[in-house]
């Protein structure tokens, strides 16, 4: 998988995703309950604001001094007797892990969800080396039997129903089709069918949702425990992480686990933080023998020190997903990106260009939801109007009838006197369309407004003209008059 | 106190009830209300279409026309949060940046105005009805008005307020977004009419006309009897019972 | 990429020279203060983490140190038969739990399997894979979050904690703080004075979990199923 699912266009996932009821009812939801649930999570913490601003400032420090913090990672890592690797892209990335998989002879790869590794695509080039690459988060597991595609980058599945779930466990994992469809059994049958995997696994994969740069370690967050396994009986560990993934020291650290994982999920905590700082020990029985972390650019840098940087702010938190009223009806897959939601729509054209990306600024109404639900304080829905400039203004992708209107937007608005010609003009224009003060059919540019909803006839007296009339009155009263003289139109109820 | 209206497009043409009332409330409150004939659009709907070369000609028209005014007064949330805008989109221009910043300094959402600056809660209006509250997104999370339209309802004789379930969702108007992205807004306002509906209130009040003008359209395209209206449309209520 | 060309890309897109040796400041403008946790006492501390235990599916028993034997060999019983899988750690013996290690359980024929570094990771693994019950030490327990703290080392395997059915952490009374802040200064002070951390320090609250399917909670996925935690008197 690469971060594109798919070769089709904006609107048709969206017609189709619009009509996957259960998916929708399924993420409104999610929504509604992770929504809640961060609200109170948030709020044990105390100054909420204050933690924000504290999250962002760490992060601002590190995209500013990035290149002294992953030296500092790299060194320390290296000190504690791992291996670096700094990765251009993914086909360096991949090559990289490849090599490593040879060296060691890896056939049974385990790996713990990682979007990383799922945006350069890892899990193919290690099938072609030959590996057997399992996913092991739940998630990511069921994906993977169907070959379906993540729709939320912290519940992968959130799409799928468990009556959907429990036949391909029938069909792929023997799981015995009299045997209850609810979550608890499913869960429980992977566990044994995985476990085994576990134990025979030679190569472990992570992501990396935090480099710790001055003691050298990674951090990995999980509740299944899956991500311990896998950094535990596999002899060989390799961690990929994003360039801007880090924090200068674990002070840091706690603060930014704390935001994570009360926005994504409104835990405390999740039941594993795992602090992983080198290769086991030589002493140490269990643990990798060898420990390799891939730093990866892959089009990160192009963002850096430009009108996008804030975006590397992000810890994959998804709480602007799980707040976003348009993923609310369209769901993760019409993003057509493993980054979907608010955060995608911003991230994915940046990583992957606005030739295949540049309907996702416009999935938003620009409501501000992501942008107050992030705790590290991105501006997303700014970013996502910043895209709609770049796409206009530098790309010059914009369609030629919104340009034309735009410019007559420019000249009509800016002059008072055109103003007022034009919106006298425009009441006329609607007039043979109007019926009982509305509008039902409109023409041109109403349409697409009318194909949903009613449009109000515009008024045959703008405010402006009644305030004309009224200083008339007044002039010719001699009075200063107040309100109630003239407040006649107001006052019928309806 | 001399306060010049900002009426915003929607209310200069379609909804001039509102503005009406607008002018009753503030003068009843005391206020002188002026309505300079300068004003234009604020610039939103080019702006967060990405023109914003285009947008700065109809807001520099704007600044112009208001800067010297004592307190600029918006019935719109949204309106209100475009002029807090300006100074950060004209922070490189040698002129603008420090009228833009005078301009955002002096203008307020107008429940905003009456509770903060005028420091009145109640505003001696009467409404035997039972309504919810639709909280506009820009007049929340980006002008962070919150509590300012919901102190005044809650001083309403007689007015029966009642909890919009979701409500901090987005109605799905978005300016361009309501006909860019057409099935999605509708989805959105549908939601958006449903929970208004399970309130059984027989208005939907909020303070921004974009999202009356969404909320209501779609009403009355389903044929619903459920209407909206503008906070400012109850405040000047004065029903016996 | 070579580590210095892919570090002087980024200097050069923030517009900057390369700096790799001058530690930026970090002097933070905002320091979010944490209303909860911080004004209790030890005793406030143990209700609190009583308290969180319950949301987070963990048992918790209170014990003295004469009595932990008693009390591991009680809570084991409540799981069952099957094997015990343990940390090679000195401080269940300092706590007296040698006899119930080498006499009491093997007594009940419970298969004791104690944390080998002398045996093959795979022979290891086999054990605690095969145990019902899977019980280390903590080093630290953070009241808020209901978090034992566990550093890995020569006797402490990780397998112990993720492979057995159940979980069970001893965690000494004098360790319990109010929440990760405190840890984490522990563990930065030691990455100050110099030292490479353990290969390990892991954060468990609880035993494993997921809402992957349908957004239910399931406890007990890769990891343990159940959890207790045996809140140690030793002070």
């Amino acid at each position: 998988m690469s971060i594109q699912f798919y070769d089709k266009k904006f609107k048709d996932t969206v017609k189709e995703n619009l009509e996957d009821d259960f998916m929708r009812g399924a993420v409104s939801a999610a929504q509604n309950r992770l929504h809640n649930g961060r609200l109170k999570a948030v709020e044990e913490l105390g100054d909420w604001e204050q933690w924000r601003n504290h999250g962002q400032e760490i992060r601002q420090n590190v995209l500013k001094h990035l290149d002294y913090y992953l030296n500092e990672l790299a060194t320390n890592v290296e000190k504690a007797g791992g291996h670096v690797f700094f990765a251009k892209d993914g086909d360096e990335a991949n090559t990289y892990i490849r090599q490593v998989a040879r060296d060691k002879g890896a056939k049974r790869v385990v790996k713990s969800k990682s979007m990383v590794t799922e945006e350069i695509s890892l899990n193919e080039a290690l099938e072609k080396e030959g590996c057997q690459v399992l996913e092991t988060d739940l998630g990511e597991y069921i994906l993977q039997l169907e070959g379906d595609k993540p729709s939320h980058i912290v519940a992968p599945s959130l799409h799928k129903n468990k009556d959907q779930i429990k036949e391909v466990f029938v069909d792929q994992l023997a799981y015995p089709s009299e045997a209850s469809s609810e979550a608890g059994p499913l869960a429980r049958h992977v566990r044994t069918i995985l476990r085994d995997e576990f134990l025979q696994a030679d190569l472990g994969i992570t992501g990396c949702n935090f480099g710790v740069a001055d003691s050298g370690s990674i951090c990995l967050v999980t509740n299944e425990g899956n991500a311990g396994l896998v950094t535990t009986i596999p002899k060989t560990h390799i961690a990929v992480m994003g360039m801007e993934r880090l924090v200068p020291s674990m002070k840091e650290l706690e603060v930014l686990v704390n935001m994570l994982t009360r926005s994504a999920v409104g835990q405390k905590m999740p039941s594993y933080v795992n602090i992983i700082t080198g290769p086991k020990r030589a002493e140490e029985v269990d643990g990798p023998e060898e420990f390799h972390l891939v730093i990866l650019d892959n089009g990160r840098s192009n963002i850096l020190g430009g009108d996008f940087q804030e975006v590397l702010q992000c810890i994959r938190c998804g709480a602007c997903v799980n707040t976003c009223p348009v993923y609310r009806h369209i769901g993760g897959h019409s993003y057509n990106s493993i980054y979907s939601g608010p955060i995608g729509a911003v991230l994915t054209p940046l990583l992957a260009g606005y030739d295949d990306y540049k309907e996702l600024p416009y999935a938003s109404s620009l409501c501000g939801a992501c942008t107050d639900a992030c705790p590290v304080k991105i501006p997303l829905h700014e970013l996502l109007r910043k895209h709609r400039e770049v796409i206009v203004e530098k790309e010059g992708k914009a369609p030629i009838a919104e340009s034309a209107m735009m410019k007559m937007f420019e000249i009509g608005a800016s002059s008072s006197p055109l103003y007022r010609f034009g919106t006298k003009i425009a009441t006329k224009a609607v007039k043979p369309f109007t019926k009982n003060n509305k509008i039902t059919k409109g023409p041109g540019p109403i349409k697409a407004w009318t194909d949903v909803r009613d449009f109000p006839a515009p008024k045959e007296e703008r405010l402006r003209d009644w305030f004309d009339q009224r200083e008339k009155g007044e002039k010719n009263n001699g009075k200063n008059g107040i309100f109630t003289k003239f407040s006649e139109p107001t006052a019928k109820t309806t | 106190m001399k306060v010049s209206l900002f009426a915003t497009c929607l209310v200069d043409l379609f909804q001039t009830d509102v503005g009406k009332a607008t002018v009753e409330l503030l003068e009843t409150l005391g206020c002188e209300v002026t309505f300079p004939r300068g004003q234009v659009c604020c610039g939103q709907p080019a702006y967060n279409s990405g023109y914003t070369k285009d947008a700065k000609e109809p807001m520099k028209k704007m600044i112009d026309t208001f800067i010297d005014e004592e307190w600029v007064v918006t019935p719109s949330g949204s309106c209100a949060t475009m002029f807090q805008e300006y100074p950060h989109i004209f922070k490189d221009d040698p002129i603008y940046a420090e009228k833009a910043q005078r301009l955002a300094d002096k203008t307020y959402e107008l429940t905003d105005f009456i509770v903060n600056v005028l420091n009145v809660t109640d505003v001696g209006a009467s409404y035997h009805h039972r309504v919810t509250y639709h909280p506009s997104c820009h007049m929340t999370r980006l002008l962070g008005v919150k509590d300012a339209p919901l102190t005044l309802l809650k001083n309403v004789k007689g007015l029966e307020l009642v909890d919009l379930p979701n409500s901090y969702n987005c109605c799905g108007f978005g300016g361009t977004f309501s006909v860019k992205m057409g099935n999605i807004s509708e989805q959105m306002v549908d939601e958006k009419v449903n929970c208004a509906v399970e309130t059984d209130a027989e208005y939907l009040i909020a303070s921004d006309g974009g999202c009356i003008m969404n909320i209501d359209g779609r009403m009355q395209r389903r044929g619903e009897t459920m209407r909206t209206k503008h906070i400012v449309e109850i405040l000047t209520q004065h029903e016996g019972v | 990429m070579e580590r210095t060309a892919f570090l002087q890309n980024l200097a050069n897109q923030l517009q900057r020279p390369l700096n790799t040796t001058e530690k930026p400041v970090n002097d933070w403008a905002f320091k979010p203060i944490e209303k909860h946790y911080s004004v209790m006492n030890e005793q406030q501390l143990v209700e609190a983490l009583e308290q969180q235990c319950k949301n987070i599916h963990t048992d918790v028993v209170k014990t003295t140190s004469e009595n932990l034997a008693k009390t591991l060999h009680e809570v084991v019983a409540k799981y069952g038969e099957g094997p015990v899988s343990i940390w090679d750690d000195p401080r269940f013996i300092q706590h007296g739990c040698q006899t119930l290690l080498d006499e009491t359980w093997p007594a009940e024929k419970r298969t004791i399997h104690k944390w080998d570094a002398e045996q093959s990771r795979d022979r290891n693994f086999a054990n605690a894979n095969e145990a019902k019950v899977g019980v280390a030490f903590s080093e630290y327990c953070l009241t808020e979050s209901g978090t034992v703290v566990l550093y890995s080392a020569k006797g402490a395997g990780k397998a112990v904690g993720l492979l057995p059915y159940a979980f069970v952490a001893v965690v000494p009374k004098s360790t319990i703080l109010p929440r990760m802040t405190q840890a984490a200064e522990a563990i930065q002070k030691r990455v100050d004075a110099g030292e490479i951390l353990p290969h390990a320090i892991d954060f468990v609250s609880g035993p494993s979990n997921s809402a992957d399917i349908e957004m239910k909670l399931v406890v007990g996925v890769h990891g343990p199923v159940e959890a207790t935690y045996i809140i140690l008197e030793d002070c």
